[in-house]
Parts: structure tokens; C-alpha cells; sequence
């Protein structure tokens, strides 16, 4: 009888422990035991967290009580666990390999750091795959911060803006090493491969100062496939209906039990002469690129480092139909446009471990680039060169214990300019070093603080003195929200960054000596998470304003013969503001939808004006499915554009003159793919709805004549494409 | 004491009866068979659902850590239970009666193998 009562105490005691909420408490410690004072313990999928306190305890309720709980701290390969009793955990972290890495998890979809003071999107690999096709500038399709836009209806290229800016206002980082700049900070999005990618962070707003003075809208970071943990071969083959060709080989594998290495290979062939649109241009050039990179990385006892090597050349041949590669753009009877970019860079990152002390860690990021741009526009020839070496030291450590951490070092920046544009050379050397000390204050789960600050001696244009401050409050177990301001700096380079305006008979013509850009940026976000019959909706709204203090203003209004290049000189501001919301209807379909409205305004010769290609408001539509281990996925965004106001005509002829704004139109991507186990095979088109702009090309017929102009482009200048491809991948053991 | 032992054999019983082979039971979009596994944690449910879920003929996978109970939809036309069991085993776990591939078991990582989870540590 006894035991039966006990059998029934016992039952009735485990329907108790799933029916109320469960609070998990434990100990979070190093191998050694050391307790851990500050790590963050978060409930998955949740902002539910909170952070153990200086004996390394913490004591955590759970929402649900199946949730698993992530453990994460500064220096330490974050663990998932799921909780199971009542007794406390005792959980050990280990030692991450890499010092000075920020924490990047892959997971399944772009999520947020809910404790990061920064705000910041992570686009994760799954994500990733997505948009197939083909290189970085693809790679924010289903990402709502990010804008990617078209430049002329020649090259083929496209752009991305953040806060309703210019691309380059955004510094984009390549392993915490700034990359997309300088000579190829037009084109450049297109040298990344997709398939190299391993994920990316999106940080809007001014970012950190460890990286430099240039993030003045956004901080993008990839992070490319390692060696020590990339798939032992990755294959990919993709096919489009305009007629492109790509392949991708990755290999890695480990040397011996402290080196390993990876390969990564891309291509990419376009021959087809693409003329949708009947106006004798091709809609897309024709291109052809090889890029190869060669990675290796040691991971000792107190040293880890990396080293790598990049190649890169990548040729287009575009303009009207007929124009080949090679061919001599300054006799040829066709206009041409042709753009050979060659590209070498060493890049590397050592650290120096503390293997008592996880928190402390030296490292030294370093990268050295040539790179090589022979380019044509008709009968203009552009040429440039640009050798840049750069390099980074940071120290970081806590001030006490881990409630206050901080980083600090200095950098060193060499930039050699030389270029040539039809009769005029521009050459400049810049010689930047400077120091930066960023202090972060976690004193728990509620607040935290970060405030950073550098200051660069530029050789040509003096002292910039950079401050940055983020800060993030959470209101409640659901709600957080995030403030941050920054000043950014940047020297800008007015030949490459109107280089879609030169597919026109403008000429480039600067007034004045040009300074360097500064603006200042403030915003803040707020992050919720609703309940709605049992489903939670995450909404993310944010709201961010930029000011010029000085600008360079691309004026294309005062002569349609012209782009004006001269500084600010009045107000120049943009605001922004989006809200976006994700709901995960069940397990296998998701939805995400965003807003945006930009009011972005500069003064052009004399009035504050509205920036042209600027849609005011703009809509993004995500849906997507997914059955268990991605069998079968399939995912769509439509995104519409509101109104875009156009550079002034009005002293063209009437017959090439274009309206003042464009009409609004919808863009639909979709794709499916299917899983296996030996990779998949996917199957998508990009512009499904096959919209076009009509005429992108202003007196196609006469392309040397004074009228024309292929640089006012707003939309899709080729249709609708299908594409298909598949990945084949053997894991590492 | 006479009841103590009735209710102690019979809970032997049905403890036996849990763990001996099930049968495959029609369900609504096919079979639905559960097999005993030696699954020990997160990860092994991974490696299992993951590499399972591809097989011919399986609709669906579900493995429970804490009983070790891998529950599989199939059809009846493209598989079999005795082919699902057999991939388990291929995989690197036991699978009801089917004993693992040792050199699958071999490669599994540390927190897969036997004893990894006895210490009371994650």
C-alpha cells in the first residue's frame, strides 16, 4: 500500500513539475572552476535571460519550461543545454580558440543578440542560402535593413544603402578587416563570393570604434568559411537563364593537430548577349571572373593565427550589342564598356592567449591589398591603382572583474591612390595612424554600456577624433531598448563612386578641393516579443537620424551634361525608420514584414532637396517553409518601392527628357529546394513579376552623341530570371 | 508486503512489455513505428533525425531523449522498419534488436558515446 501512495506522490509530483513554470539555478565555472562572475544565461528563443553574479551563480525562470538555456561569456565556446530535474547545474564552459572573435552563432535564420548593447542582425548561413545567386550584394534579400539597389543599365552592378544612404557610408568589414573601400568600394560586393560566406552581422547605426573611423550609417561583418570547421568539400553548381555559369569548390581539412586549411575556389561565365528591351544595349554585361582563396590557420597553446592569400580577377564587357571582350573601346564602331579589375591580398590575424585568464587575449589583424582597375566608358578610359596595407593591435581585458571589460590599441593605415579619368589624374597618399580605447560596462542583465572612443592623425586632412556610445535597457523580461551615437569619418573617392554615371556623356567636373565626409548618427531601437494565441510575434522598430557636417555632394541636377562634385555647404540629413515584425506561424512556415520610411534631404547648389533614387516608402514581404533538416524549403520576398524622385532633365530635348518621379512597382524573388543527404538542389527565380524600367537608356540610338545617358536607372533593367543550382557536401569528421 | 510485490512484478512487466520490439501501427499518412535507441543527448537526436529523415520512404522523425524513443512515420510501399532499424544501426546507434555500426560509434563525437552523460555534468 505504501508503495502505491508513493507511486501516486510520485505521479503527481511530475504533472507538478511540467504544469508550473520551471526556475533553473546553478553555477556557471571555467575548467578549472573558477567561477564565472557576468556570463549571460539566456532561455533559446527568448529575451528571457539573466547574468550569474560574482560567486557565478544565477537562478533563471523558464517561460516554457522544454525551453534549452544558452550559456555564453567573452572568451568561452558558448553552450545549449537543456535543463532536466531541479537539482542546480553546474555548467563548465570551455575556452574558445579564437580570443578576440565576438561570439557568432549559426543558427537557422537572422536573429539578434538580445543581450548585445549594439544593434545587430545576424545573418546566418541558413539564411544565407536563400538567395542563391551569387555574391555578397545578393546576400541581403531577405534581410530588411540592408537596400540593395541598381546603378546604371550598363554594368550590371548593384549597391546596398543603409538608413537611406549611399553604400559608402556603411563599413564593410571583411573578418573585422575593412574591405569593400577604397578603388573597389563600387564593385566590390561582387568579389565576395556567396558560397565563401559563413554568415554576416548587420549593425545599424554607428558601430564600434575598434574597426576605424568609416561606419557612419552601418557596420557589416562576413565572416568567411574557416578552416578548422568548413565542410570537407562543398561543391556548387549554378546555372541562370540569362545564360550565366558558376562554380564553387571549397575544401578544407586539418594538416595535423595544430594547422589546418581550406581552399576556396569560385568562377563565374556569362557569354550571352542579353537585349530584353530591344534598345541595342546588352541589359547585362558580359563577365568572367576567377577567384581563389587559400586559407591556414594554427591553433597552439597560447597562439592562435590565421594567414591567408586571395586572388581575384574579374572581367565585363558590356554597352551595345556586338562589344567583346578585349576589344579596343576607343575605335571600336560600338560603344563599350569594359572594366578589368585584378586584385591580390595577404590578410592574416594572430593572437596571443591567456589560458588562466579567458578574458584577457592580444591579437593583431593585418591585410595588405593591390588592386588594379583598367576600365573603359565609350571613348573614356579610367585607370587605377590602390596599395593599401593595414593593421590593428587590440588588448583587451576587465577592469576588477568581467562587469567591466574593455579593449584598447592602436592601427595603422596606408593608402596609395593612383588613378587616371579621361584627361585628369587623381593621386594621393594617405598615412593614418591612430589609437582607440572602448570601455563596456555589463554590470548585469538589465544595462549595459558601452562608450568608445579614437582619434587618427590623417596625414592630408588632420586629427578626427571619433566618439561612440551604444547602450541597451531592458524594460521588461520581453523588452529591450537600445540607444547609440557616433561620429564617422571618411575620405571619399569621386571618380569610383560615380563610376555608374560615366556610362553617360556627363562629365565629372570638381569645383573645389574636397574635405573629408563627416556626419554624426543617433538612433535606438526597440525589441518586443508579443504573445497572440499562443504564438509570439517579434517586433523590431527603429528610428535612426544622420547629419553631414560636411558631405561630398554628387550633384546631378544643376546639368544634365554633368555631375558636379563639391562639399556640403547648407544642411544634409537623413531620417530613418522601420518596423519589422517575425512570426513563426508553426514549424514550418515563418513570416516576416517590415516598413521603411527615409526621409533623406541635402543641399544641392543652394536648395535642400530630396536625394534622387530614394523611394520614401518601401514595404518587404518574407514567407517561408521549412520541413525538418531543410528536406524541403521554400521561401519568397516581395518587396515594393514607393515613388523615387530622378535627376533633373529639363535641359535635355523633350524627346530624352525623363519625368521628375518614378512610378512605384513590386520585385518578387522566390525559391525551393530540396535536401538530402549528400547537400540539395534548389530552383528560384529573382524578379518572378518580370517588372522593367522602359528606356533605362536615354538616346540609346546615338550613344557618342550629347544626349546620352544610361546612368538613370531606378529598377530592373533585365527581366525575369530563373535560375537553378545544386550543393553537394562531404562533412568533416 | 503481498501487494508490494504484485505491484513490483507488475511494473517489471510492463517495463519488459515497453521495451520489447513494437509494432508498426497504421496512421493517418502512413505507419507510425517506435524504436528503441542508444541515444544518449542532443546531439545524437541530430545525428539520427538528420541522416533519417532523408531516408526512402520516411515521412517523418521525432527522437525522445529522455526515453530514447525514436518514433518514425513511414510508407509501407518504399520501406520497411526492419531498413529503418538497420539505418540507426548505420549510423552509430543500437536500434531495438539491430546492434550499431562500430565504426559509426567510433566517429560519433565524445558527448555521444557511453558514460559521457554519467558524470552529472553537461
Amino acid at each position: 500500500m505504501f508503495t502505491l501512495r508513493y507511486f501516486i506522490i510520485l505521479f503527481f509530483g511530475m504533472l507538478a513539475q511540467f504544469a508550473v513554470a520551471q526556475t533553473i539555478s546553478g553555477m556557471v565555472a571555467d575548467q578549472n572552476h573558477e567561477p564565472l562572475i557576468g556570463a549571460t544565461v539566456l532561455e533559446e528563443n527568448t529575451q528571457n535571460g539573466v547574468i550569474t553574479n560574482v560567486e557565478g551563480k544565477f537562478s533563471l525562470t523558464l517561460q516554457n519550461a522544454q525551453s534549452n538555456i544558452i550559456i555564453s561569456y567573452t572568451g568561452f565556446e558558448p553552450k545549449i543545454i537543456k535543463p532536466s530535474g531541479n537539482s542546480p547545474l553546474h555548467v563548465m564552459l570551455d575556452e574558445s580558440e579564437e580570443a578576440l572573435n565576438e561570439v557568432v552563432v549559426t543558427g537557422s535564420s537572422t536573429f539578434m543578440d538580445k543581450l548585445e548593447a549594439k544593434h545587430v542582425e545576424i545573418i546566418s548561413a541558413g539564411e544565407l542560402t536563400k538567395a542563391a545567386c551569387c555574391n555578397l550584394s545578393e546576400s541581403f534579400e531577405t534581410n530588411a535593413s540592408v537596400d540593395v539597389s541598381f546603378t546604371d543599365a550598363v554594368s550590371g552592378a548593384k549597391t546596398i544603402r543603409m538608413l537611406g544612404l549611399d553604400g559608402r557610408y556603411v563599413q564593410i568589414n571583411r573578418e573585422n578587416v575593412p574591405h569593400v573601400r577604397g578603388l573597389i568600394g563600387r564593385y566590390g560586393l561582387g568579389y565576395v563570393p556567396g558560397t565563401w560566406v559563413q554568415s554576416i552581422d548587420v549593425g545599424k547605426g554607428a558601430g564600434t570604434v575598434v574597426n576605424g573611423y568609416e561606419s557612419m550609417t552601418g557596420q557589416l561583418n562576413v565572416e568567411l568559411k574557416k578552416p578548422e570547421n568548413s565542410e570537407k568539400l562543398y561543391l556548387n553548381g549554378y546555372v541562370n537563364s540569362f545564360g550565366r555559369v558558376e562554380m564553387n569548390a571549397n575544401h578544407a581539412t586539418n594538416l595535423n593537430d595544430k594547422w589546418s586549411t581550406a581552399f576556396l575556389l569560385h568562377s563565374n561565365y556569362l557569354g550571352t548577349e542579353i537585349d530584353g528591351n530591344d534598345d541595342g544595349f546588352m541589359d547585362l554585361p558580359k563577365s568572367r571572373q576567377i577567384n581563389f582563396m587559400n586559407r591556414y590557420k594554427y591553433t597552439g597553446e597560447r597562439i592562435m593565427s590565421q594567414i591567408g592569400v586571395q586572388v581575384m580577377r574579374d572581367e565585363k564587357a558590356g554597352g551595345q550589342l556586338g562589344y567583346d571582350f578585349g576589344e579596343d573601346f576607343k575605335t571600336s564602331p560600338e560603344y563599350g564598356f569594359m572594366n578589368q579589375t585584378t586584385r591580390v591580398e595577404v590578410f592574416g590575424k594572430t593572437g596571443i592567449l591567456f589560458p588562466s585568464k579567458p578574458y584577457q587575449g592580444f591579437g593583431f589583424i593585418y591585410s595588405g591589398a593591390y588592386t588594379d582597375i583598367d576600365a573603359g566608358f565609350g571613348r573614356d578610359a579610367y585607370f587605377g591603382k590602390e596599395k593599401t596595407l593595414y593593421g590593428n593591435a587590440i588588448y583587451q581585458n576587465i577592469i576588477g572583474n568581467t562587469f567591466h571589460q574593455y579593449k584598447t590599441g592602436a592601427s595603422i593605415l596606408y593608402d596609395d591612390f593612383d588613378e587616371v579619368y579621361a584627361d585628369s589624374a587623381f593621386i594621393r597618399t594617405e598615412i593614418v595612424p591612430g589609437a582607440f580605447f572602448e570601455y563596456s560596462y555589463l554590470p548585469g542583465d538589465k544595462f549595459s554600456l558601452i562608450v568608445g572612443g579614437r582619434v587618427d592623425f590623417h596625414n592630408l586632412y588632420g586629427t578626427f577624433v571619433t566618439p561612440r556610445l551604444h547602450t541597451r535597457y531592458q524594460i521588461s523580461d520581453n523588452t529591450a531598448i537600445r540607444l547609440a551615437i557616433g561620429r564617422g569619418y571618411r575620405v571619399g573617392n569621386p571618380v569610383i563612386e560615380n563610376i555608374n554615371t560615366l556610362v553617360s556623356n556627363r562629365q565629372l567636373v570638381v569645383t573645389e578641393d574636397l574635405d573629408p565626409e563627416i556626419s554624426w548618427n543617433m538612433g535606438g531601437s526597440i525589441t518586443t516579443t508579443l504573445q497572440v494565441g499562443g504564438k509570439k510575434i517579434d517586433l523590431i522598430g527603429d528610428y535612426f537620424y544622420t547629419t553631414f557636417q560636411n558631405q561630398l555632394i554628387y550633384d546631378m541636377d544643376q546639368n544634365s551634361n554633368r555631375v558636379m562634385i563639391y562639399n556640403l555647404n547648407g544642411n544634409s540629413y537623413a531620417h530613418s525608420f522601420q518596423i519589422e515584425a517575425k512570426y513563426q506561424l508553426n514549424e514550418f512556415f515563418g513570416f516576416k514584414t517590415a516598413y521603411k520610411y527615409y526621409d533623406v534631404r541635402t543641399t544641392i547648389n543652394g536648395t535642400l532637396r530630396n536625394i534622387p533614387y530614394i523611394s520614401k516608402d518601401r514595404l518587404f514581404l518574407n514567407a517561408s517553409y521549412a520541413t525538418k533538416y531543410d528536406k524541403w524549403k521554400a521561401d519568397a520576398t516581395l518587396q515594393w518601392f514607393g515613388t523615387k524622385r530622378l535627376p533633373n532633365t529639363s535641359d535635355k530635348p523633350s524627346a530624352f527628357q525623363v519625368a521628375s518621379s518614378t512610378p512605384d512597382y513590386f520585385l518578387l524573388n522566390a525559391q525551393m529546394s530540396r535536401g538530402f543527404r549528400w547537400g540539395s538542389i534548389y530552383l528560384g527565380s529573382e524578379n518572378l513579376l518580370n517588372y522593367k524600367q522602359d528606356n533605362p537608356i536615354i538616346d540609346s540610338q546615338n550613344p557618342f552623341g550629347n544626349d546620352f545617358d544610361a546612368s538613370i536607372v531606378w529598377a530592373p533593367v533585365a527581366g525575369r530570371m530563373i535560375y537553378a543550382g545544386f550543393r553537394y557536401t562531404i562533412d568533416r569528421k | 508486503m503481498k501487494y508490494q510485490v504484485i505491484t513490483t512484478l507488475s511494473l517489471l512487466f510492463i517495463s519488459l512489455a515497453v521495451f520489447a520490439q513494437k509494432e508498426a501501427v497504421k496512421v493517418e499518412n502512413g505507419y507510425k513505428v517506435e524504436i528503441k535507441t542508444s541515444a544518449v543527448c542532443e546531439m545524437c537526436k541530430e545525428a539520427i533525425e538528420s541522416d533519417l529523415v532523408f531516408e526512402k520512404g520516411v515521412k517523418d522523425v521525432n527522437l525522445d531523449v529522455d526515453t530514447k524513443i525514436l518514433t518514425v512515420v513511414y510508407n509501407d510501399k518504399k520501406t520497411t522498419p526492419e531498413t529503418i532499424r538497420k539505418r540507426v544501426a548505420k549510423v552509430g546507434y543500437n536500434a531495438d534488436d539491430i546492434k550499431r555500426d562500430a565504426k559509426a560509434y567510433e566517429n560519433l563525437p565524445f558527448c555521444c558515446k557511453d558514460g559521457a552523460h554519467g558524470d552529472g555534468h553537461h
